[in-house]
C-alpha cells in the first residue's frame, strides 16, 4: 500500500505499472484451458505462471517498485449552482431536526418483557376457557416450530410437552422482544393518542398482517389459530408494550446538539415545540 | 449569491507533458496499469463488450420465439443461447460492471489515492475478463481444437444430472464451469480489496458512520461475495472431479444427489442477485438525493437495511428449489424467510421516497432513469413476495412468469441504475458531459421497450408457458404475447445503440464537465475530471457525510446535524 505515503515536494509515491498480474491470471487460465484443449497448452500456461509469480516478487521484495509522481496544485473552485434567494426572517431551528430525544434501546426491551407476560393473561383464559387447558395456546405457538404439530388433535395440543413449552418460550421471547424494540423505536414517532396507536391500532394491523400471511405459509395452523381471542392477547401486549416505554425517561439524539445553545441550556423556548416552515426547510435547496 | 470556496486538488504534471505515444504505448499503458480508474474502466469497457454479445444472444431468442412453430434457430442453437445469454449476464455483464464502477469510485469516495491492492486488483481484472474470453472460446472448441465446437448447452444453472458425461459429452459443459471458476477467483479478490480499501483507507475524519452509502452497500456486496462464492467454487471443482476423474457427487445412479448441485448452486445463486442489486441501491443512494437537492432520508436505516440485506439472502436459498417438493418445514421456513427480505428492502424504498418528499427534483437523465427504477423495482419486489409463497411457486416454477420476475429485477432495476450510473459518473470518468437529449430518448425507448417485454411476459407464465421451451404449438394461447414481448425487444435494441452512440459522441464532442458539474457533494467532485492518477495531491479531511455541502455551504454545515 506504497500509495498511503506522503505527500513531498509536490510528488506522491504511486504503485509502479507491472505485466505481471496479467501474465499470472494468463498463465492461470492457459493451466485450466489445458483440459479442454491440450496438455501444451497447460504446459505454456504453468512456464507464464512461474514466471509472473518469479517477476512479481521481485518487484514486490525487499522493496515495492514504485513512481515518484510529480503534482502541483490547482484551485479547483468548488462552488454552489444553487441560486439563492431572501429569506424571510427564520427561525433558528429552520432545519426540521427528528426527533431530538428517543427512548433508549433498552426501554423496548423492557416493554417487549412486560408485553410478553402480559399477553400471556388473556392466551391462557382462552386455553381453560376454550379447552380447559393450561398448554393448548402454548402448543399452537410451539406449532410454528414444529409444523407437523399444526394437524395434530385437540387432545395432544392441551397436553404438556416439554419441547411445546421450550419452543413457545423461544418463539414468544423473541418475537415479544422484536416487537418492543419496535415499539421504543416508534412511539416518539407518534406522539398523539399513544394508547390508540399502541393499544389498539398496532395490534390491530399485526394482527391482520399475522392472519393474511400465515395463510399463504401454513393454512393448517391458520385455521386452527381462534383469531377472536388473539386479538385480546395482542391489545394487552400493545398496552402494556406502549406504557411500560412511555415510562421510561428519554434521551437526546444528536440532533440535540445543533439546537443553538440557548434552547439546549433550557433558557429560551422549548425543545419539544414544533418549528414553523420557512422558505428553506429539511436541510434543502 | 453563490458561494465560491477553493479546494487544492491536483493536477497531474507529468501527465500533462507526456508525450501522446502510438498505439503499443496506450496498449501497454493499460495492459500494465494497476491505476483503480483505469482498471475501473476496462472492467466497465469489456462488461460493456459482453453485454452486447449477450443482448444479442437475446434478440436472437425472442426472434425465434415472437411466432409459433418457428425455426429460425435450430434446437441446439436456441439451448446454446439461453445458457450462454444467462452466464454471460451474470457473470461477465453484470458483477464486472458493478465491480467497475466500485473499483472506480470508492478510493475516490473516501479520499484514497488507490485500492488497497492494487496488483491484485489488475490480476483480479485479468482472471475474469480471461474467463469470459474461454467461455467464448468454447463456440470455435467446445469439442476439443480438433473436432466440431460447441458452446455450453446446459442452462445458467447447470443442473445435474445434465452435466454428467453421459448426458454432455465433449467439452462444452467443462468450459462452462472452468470460465465460472476463474470469474470467482476474480471476484474474491476484487471483494477482498474492496474490504481492504473500506476499512483500511478512509480519509482523516471519515468514520463509518460518515462513510458515503454507496461505499456502506460495497463492502457488505463484497462480504456477501466472500460467502457465497465459495460454495459454487466448491460445486465446479466437484463437478470437474465428476466429469474427470469419475466421482460421483452429482451422478444420482451411483449414489450422488442432483438435489446437491441445486443446494450448492443456489447457496452461491440467491446471494448473487443482492451481490448484483446492492451496487444498483448504491448508485440510486448517491443519485437520487442530489437531484432532490436533499440529503439522503434515513442514513443509518439504510446501512442497518443494507446489513439486514446481506444476511437474510443467505438464508433463502431454497426458494428456488420449492419445485423439488422439500417438505413441510422446509417450504414454511423458506417462505418466511424470503417474505421476511421485504422489510429491509421496504426500508429502502420508503427512504428513497422520503427523499424525494418534498425535494427540488431536477428531472436530469440519471435522475429519470433512478425514478424508473424506483418503481419497477417496487413491481419485481411484488411479484418476487408471490413466488416466495411456496404454493404459488409450485404452480408457475420455472414458467415465463418467473422470467418476467427476475428479468424485472435485473433489468428493470439493476440496468436502469447501470444506466443512471453512467450518466451520472461519466462526466467525472471523461470530463465531458453526455448528451442529455440523446439520455432522453434513450430512456423513453428503453423504459416503452422493457414495459412491452417484461410486463407482457408475465402472461404466457400465468397461462403455462414454460422457460427455455424451443418454440411452441399455435393453438396455446401464447402467440400474441410473444409478439409484444419480442416487439419490445426491438425498442430496446434501439435505445442501447442510441446509447452506445452517446457514449462515443460525447467523448469527442460533449460539453466539458468540470469538476463538479452536479453540484454534488461527495469527495469524487472535489478533483478534476477526469481525476488524476493519484487522486488527491492532499489528503482530504471529512468532517460530515457531505464533505463538499460543508465546503459550499461554511455558514449551515452538515456536522451540526450528524
Amino acid at each position: 500500500m506504497e500509495h498511503e505515503s506522503n505527500t513531498e515536494h509536490n510528488a506522491v509515491h504511486m504503485p509502479a505499472p507491472t505485466v505481471w498480474p496479467m501474465v499470472l491470471a494468463l498463465g492461470l487460465t492457459l493451466i485450466i484451458t489445458g483440459m479442454v484443449t491440450s496438455a501444451a497448452i497447460s504446459a505454456l500456461g504453468l512456464l507464464l505462471s512461474l514466471a509472473a509469480a518469479l517477476g512479481w516478487f521481485r518487484e514486490v521484495l525487499p522493496v515495492e517498485a514504485h513512481l515518484m509522481v510529480e503534482t502541483h496544485d490547482e484551485e479547483i473552485e468548488i462552488s454552489s449552482a444553487r441560486k439563492s434567494i431572501d429569506r424571510l426572517p427564520i427561525d433558528p431551528l429552520h432545519r426540521k431536526m427528528v426527533p431530538i430525544e428517543t427512548f433508549r434501546v433498552t426501554t423496548g426491551l423492557k416493554g417487549g418483557i412486560a408485553g410478553g407476560i402480559a399477553m400471556i393473561v388473556p392466551a391462557t383464559a382462552f386455553s381453560l376457557l376454550k379447552y380447559h387447558s393450561l398448554w393448548y395456546a402454548m402448543n399452537l405457538m410451539a406449532a410454528g416450530g414444529f409444523v407437523s404439530w399444526a394437524g395434530q388433535s385437540n387432545e395432544f395440543l392441551a397436553q404438556f410437552h416439554l419441547q411445546g413449552l421450550l419452543a413457545a418460550l423461544i418463539i414468544h421471547t423473541i418475537a415479544s422482544l422484536l416487537v418492543g424494540l419496535l415499539y421504543g423505536a416508534m412511539l416518539p414517532m407518534f406522539p398523539r393518542w399513544p394508547i390508540l396507536t399502541a393499544g389498539f391500532l398496532a395490534p390491530l394491523i399485526w394482527t391482520g398482517l399475522l392472519r393474511s400471511t400465515l395463510a399463504i405459509i401454513s393454512p393448517v395452523l391458520n385455521e386452527r389459530i381462534n383469531w377472536f381471542w388473539f386479538i385480546p392477547s395482542q391489545i394487552a401486549f400493545g398496552l402494556v408494550t406502549g406504557y411500560v416505554v412511555n415510562l421510561q425517561a428519554r434521551v437526546r439524539t444528536p440532533q440535540f446538539q445543533a439546537l443553538p445553545f440557548a434552547l439546549r441550556a433550557g433558557l429560551h423556548g422549548a425543545i419539544g415545540e414544533p418549528v414553523e416552515k420557512t422558505s428553506k426547510k429539511d436541510g434543502q435547496e | 449569491m453563490v458561494t465560491h470556496t477553493p479546494v487544492t486538488s491536483i493536477a497531474n504534471s507529468s501527465a500533462a507533458a507526456r508525450k501522446h505515444g502510438g498505439a503499443f504505448d496506450v496498449l501497454q499503458e493499460w495492459i500494465t496499469t494497476v491505476d483503480h480508474k483505469k482498471i475501473g474502466l476496462m472492467y466497465i469497457g469489456y462488461a460493456l463488450i459482453f453485454l452486447v454479445i449477450a443482448g444479442i444472444e437475446a434478440l436472437l431468442m425472442r426472434v425465434q420465439l415472437a411466432v409459433p412453430n418457428n425455426t429460425f434457430v435450430s434446437p441446439q442453437t436456441f439451448n446454446r443461447l439461453f445458457t450462454m445469454h444467462g452466464t454471460t449476464m451474470v457473470f461477465f455483464v453484470g458483477m464486472p460492471i458493478l465491480f467497475g464502477f466500485g473499483n472506480y469510485l470508492i478510493p475516490l469516495m473516501i479520499g484514497a489515492r488507490d485500492m488497497a491492492f492494487p496488483r491484485l486488483n489488475a490480476f483480479s481484472f485479468w482472471i475474469s475478463a480471461l474467463g469470459g474470453v474461454l467461455l467464448y472460446f468454447s463456440y470455435f472448441a467446445g469439442s476439443g481444437l480438433y473436432g466440431a465446437g460447441t458452446a455450453p448447452d446446459v442452462g445458467w444453472f447447470a443442473y445435474a444430472p445434465l452435466t454428467a458425461r453421459v448426458f454432455s459429452p465433449g467439452h462444452s459443459t467443462d468450459y462452462w464451469t472452468l470460465s465460472v471458476l476463474l470469474s470467482g477467483i476474480g471476484s474474491i479478490g476484487t471483494a477482498l480489496n474492496i474490504v481492504a480499501t473500506t476499512l483500511c483507507m478512509r480519509c482523516p475524519g471519515m468514520k463509518l458512520s460518515r462513510m458515503p452509502l454507496l461505499v456502506w452497500l460495497y463492502f457488505v456486496t463484497s462480504c456477501i461475495a466472500f460467502i457465497a462464492i465459495s460454495p459454487l467454487t466448491a460445486a465446479q471443482i466437484m463437478l470437474l472431479i465428476d466429469r474427470y476423474l469419475g466421482g460421483h457427487f452429482f451422478d444420482t445412479q451411483a449414489g450422488g444427489s442432483a438435489v446437491l448441485w441445486m443446494h450448492f448452486f443456489w447457496i452461491f445463486g440467491h446471494p448473487e442477485v443482492y451481490i448484483l442489486v446492492l451496487p444498483a441501491f448504491a448508485f440510486a443512494n448517491e443519485i437520487i438525493p442530489v437531484f432532490s437537492r436533499k440529503a439522503i432520508f434515513g442514513y443509518p436505516a439504510m446501512v442497518a437495511a443494507t446489513i439486514g440485506i446481506g444476511f437474510i439472502s443467505m438464508g433463502v436459498w431454497a426458494h428456488h428449489m420449492f419445485t423439488v417438493g422439500l417438505g413441510p418445514n422446509a417450504n414454511a421456513f423458506f417462505t418466511l424467510a424470503t417474505m421476511v427480505i421485504a422489510v429491509p428492502t421496504g426500508i429502502k424504498i420508503f427512504n428513497w421516497l422520503a427523499t424525494l418528499w418534498g425535494g427540488n427534483i431536477h428531472f436530469t437523465t440519471p435522475m429519470i432513469f433512478a425514478i424508473g427504477f424506483l418503481f419497477q423495482f417496487l413491481i419485481a419486489g411484488l411479484t418476487g413476495v408471490m413466488l416466495s409463497a411456496s404454493p404459488f411457486d409450485w404452480q408457475l416454477g420455472n414458467s415465463y412468469f418467473v422470467v418476467a420476475h427476475f428479468h424485472y429485477v435485473l433489468v428493470g432495476a439493476i440496468l436502469f441504475m447501470i444506466f443512471s450510473a453512467f450518466y451520472y459518473w461519466y462526466p467525472k470518468m471523461t470530463g465531458h458531459m453526455m448528451s442529455e437529449k440523446l439520455g432522453k430518448w434513450h430512456f423513453w425507448l428503453f423504459v416503452i421497450g422493457f414495459h412491452l417485454t417484461f410486463d407482457f411476459m408475465h402472461i404466457p407464465g400465468i397461462l403455462g408457458m414454460p422457460r427455455r421451451v424451443y418454440t411452441y404449438e399455435a393453438d396455446r394461447g401464447w402467440a400474441i404475447w410473444n409478439m409484444i414481448v419480442s416487439s419490445g425487444a426491438i425498442f430496446q435494441t434501439i435505445a442501447t445503440l442510441i446509447f452506445v452512440y452517446n457514449l462515443v459522441w460525447s467523448y469527442f464532442k460533449g460539453p466539458e464537465a468540470g469538476a463538479d458539474p452536479w453540484d454534488a457533494w461527495t469527495l469524487e467532485w472535489s478533483t478534476s475530471s477526469p481525476p488524476p492518477s493519484y487522486n488527491f495531491a492532499k489528503t482530504p479531511t471529512v468532517e460530515s457525510r457531505r464533505p463538499l455541502w460543508d465546503l459550499k455551504h461554511p455558514e449551515d454545515p452538515d456536522a451540526n446535524y450528524e
